[in-house]
């Protein structure tokens, strides 16, 4: 059984291109399917998760797609002033101050603001309880951005820690700190693809993100997997007009394999995504990759 | 002439945009590769934090400093450079610290250094590394005499940063808002903004509830020692701003055949031609080439399992051609008047200099 299946954030990583946004929406559909009430989360991008999933666009309100799924694409200035409105509690004092040209133009200098609020909101979502006690969200996905920037992004609570005097916002990134580094709470997947640089570039990420932001990897996904088919026997009956096309497949097999056995270091469960051939990114595709992740997402052995 | 042979020949700036994973380093270095073949001294500098070049040009690490490609690599590969062809990644705390010790004055230079929010700034501040960028880019191009510098970007939220960096920074310097914070802290000599001295403490005192007071206040003692720093920034932001839409430098706009990569690919060319900055090609890579009539008849005559085994393959090929040709007939139709050039997928990886060899073909026509 994969940790996963118990963790209640999950933070979604990999190079760019890797189909990581994929991946968060197939997390997210089969977390709401096992009964989690899920919200999946975008950061401040063109929003792509909930098309995929074939549902109007949310933006930045946390709108419902269907039974037990939300989303959201978090963007600073809207979470800045939630974060702001949490605090200050009257929307006069926040538009007296916040409105005011000359603190917009200082907030931009104080370091991570806008990255610090953005994870804050999040973070402050996986908290955030219900009138009966349970809470709002059993499971949060964030589709972080790619490798480099979800470093910089995952690390802004202890870059504000070590920044930061003491006082609100250092006591606030303090919190975020300890759950994201609370393995019981957080997992990171990530994503790679079966091609010589996606994979370099994933087991450095697993590294970084281990040893530097002291986060737990719950599991690599390698997407686009493709199996072996021809057996040598066939090979050998092939004409010349095709034979390549065999010799291409097997060699992209190969690079499939390898993919795998170098991936395997991540001490993490490793889930093959078969690559599919939809004519289009839609539902259609999500629901299939939703399959091959399951056993990530299973909380007994079948 | 092919556009992108002809950019390189008549530019010495180019810089690679576009979105994660489309092969952008790969073909920085290719037009780097190239030049030098055909005798034009080359640069290529990577920001990426991912250290993707390297691996790219077949060496072990990349850093600061300008790397000749070793002749040993090039015998490898079978290939005679006609000039020497160079490689870096820009480590962002190295050049911003380089930075403050040459232009600050001495006075001035530790209590800079030694800041807390210099230093969260010059390593982790998100949109700091494209300001970085930018004077690099500038310090190249003035300090050094390569006849081509490729610049790689950061995938496209942040090469869009990028592009504005120098903007910001004037932007910044120009704004009246800092003049007033800091002209009577820097007229009385001490560190102190206007905020905390004038009626405004209302103000003050309501951000305070959320980054407390002390904060402010070393924020404030960091812009201060920064300010004598700003004649300089000006300066070369300005003339960043006059080297990018110079006509010596060109875009290489990259992206992928999958439909997002495109989106995002029109996207970027439309703010780039909004900003008036020369787009000189724009590379789609890895695109799935159709299958020929010729092997679906010679599956048709195999037999059972192969046939099978076969056809699938074809008609996996089949599907990701036809989707990737939809996807260039509307990127076509989104970007008239660029030229678009269509490199086809390779079998395995491009993860040395032969094979960024080979990749030149496709983009050199």
């Amino acid at each position: 059984m994969s940790a996963l299946a118990h963790q209640r954030l999950l933070i979604v990583t990999g190079k760019g291109g890797v189909g990581k946004t994929t991946l968060s929406a197939a997390l997210a559909l089969g977390s709401a399917r096992r009964g989690l009430k899920t919200l999946v989360c975008e950061i401040n991008t063109k929003e792509r998760v909930t098309t995929l999933l074939g549902r109007p666009e949310v933006g930045a309100e946390i709108g419902s797609l269907e039974e037990n799924l939300w989303a959201v694409n978090v963007r600073p200035a809207e979470a800045m002033r939630e974060y702001a409105l949490m605090t200050l509690k009257f929307e006069s004092i926040y538009n007296a101050v916040f409105g005011n040209r000359l603190v917009g133009y200082f907030l931009r200098f104080i370091p991570s603001l806008a990255e610090i609020t953005m994870l804050g909101k999040i973070l402050y979502h996986l908290r955030e309880k219900r009138p009966d006690g349970s809470n709002r969200f059993d499971r949060i996905i964030i589709d972080a951005p790619a490798t480099g920037h979800a470093i910089t992004f995952l690390s802004v609570p202890q870059v504000v820690i070590d920044t930061v005097p003491p006082g609100p916002l250092a006591n606030d990134a303090t919190w975020m700190r300890d759950l994201l580094v609370d393995p019981k709470v957080t997992g990171t997947v990530l994503v790679s693809l079966p091609e010589e640089l996606p994979v370099n570039e994933t087991l450095e990420l697993h590294d970084a993100l281990t040893q530097r932001v002291k986060l737990a990897t719950t599991a690599a996904v390698l997407n686009g997997f493709i199996a072996p088919r021809f057996t040598a026997a066939d090979r050998a009956t092939l004409p010349p007009e095709v034979a390549d096309v065999a010799r291409v497949h097997e060699l992209r097999a190969q690079l499939s394999a390898d993919a795998e056995a170098r991936l395997s270091k991540i001490p993490a469960p490793l889930v093959k995504v078969p690559r599919l051939y939809t004519p289009a990114f839609s539902r259609q595709a999500i629901e299939a990759v939703e399959k091959a992740i399951a056993p990530l997402l299973d909380r007994s052995a079948p | 002439m092919n556009p992108i042979a002809d950019a390189v020949k008549t530019h010495d700036v180019l810089i690679t945009v576009g979105s994660g994973g489309v092969g952008k380093t790969t073909v920085a270095a290719t037009l780097a590769l190239r030049a030098a073949i055909e005798g034009k001294g080359s640069l290529v500098c990577t920001i990426d934090p991912a250290k993707r070049l390297a691996n790219a040009l077949g060496l072990e690490a990349l850093g600061n400093a300008e790397t000749p490609i070793p002749v040993s690599a090039y015998e490898k590969a079978g290939l005679k450079p006609g000039a020497t062809m160079r490689a870096m990644m820009l480590d962002m705390k190295r050049s911003w610290d380089e930075l403050i010790e040459r232009r600050a004055p001495a006075d001035k230079r530790d209590k800079i250094l030694n800041n807390r929010f210099y230093q969260a700034m010059s390593s982790a501040l998100a949109g700091s590394q494209e300001y970085i960028a930018m004077e690099k880019l500038w310090e190249l191009r003035t300090q050094r005499d390569y006849p081509l510098i490729v610049l790689d970007t950061p995938p496209t939220a942040h090469a869009l940063d990028f592009l504005d960096a120098p903007n910001r920074i004037l932007d910044f310097l120009d704004n009246e808002a800092a003049k007033w914070l800091l002209t009577p802290a820097l007229a009385a000599g001490k560190v102190g903004l206007k905020l905390f001295s004038f009626g405004s403490s209302y103000v003050a005192k309501t951000i305070s509830r959320f980054t407390g007071a002390e904060t402010l206040q070393e924020l404030a003692g960091f812009m201060l020692a920064v300010s004598g720093l700003n004649e300089g920034f000006r300066e070369r932001a300005t003339e960043t701003r006059a080297l990018l839409a110079a006509k010596t430098t060109g875009f290489v706009l990259v992206t992928g055949p999958m439909p997002d990569r495109m989106d995002e690919a029109v996207f970027f060319h439309t703010l780039l031609r909004q900003n008036h900055l020369e787009v000189a090609a724009l590379v789609v890579n890895r695109v799935h080439q159709p299958v020929p009539a010729s092997q679906w008849a010679a599956a048709a005559r195999l037999p059972d399992p192969v046939r099978r085994k076969m056809e699938q393959t074809l008609e996996e090929s089949e599907a990701l051609a036809a989707a990737d040709a939809r996807g260039i007939e509307k990127l076509r139709e989104q970007c008239p008047g660029t030229p678009l050039i269509i490199v086809p997928r390779f079998e395995g990886d491009v993860h040395d200099l032969k094979a960024l060899w080979e990749t030149s073909k496709f983009l050199f026509g």
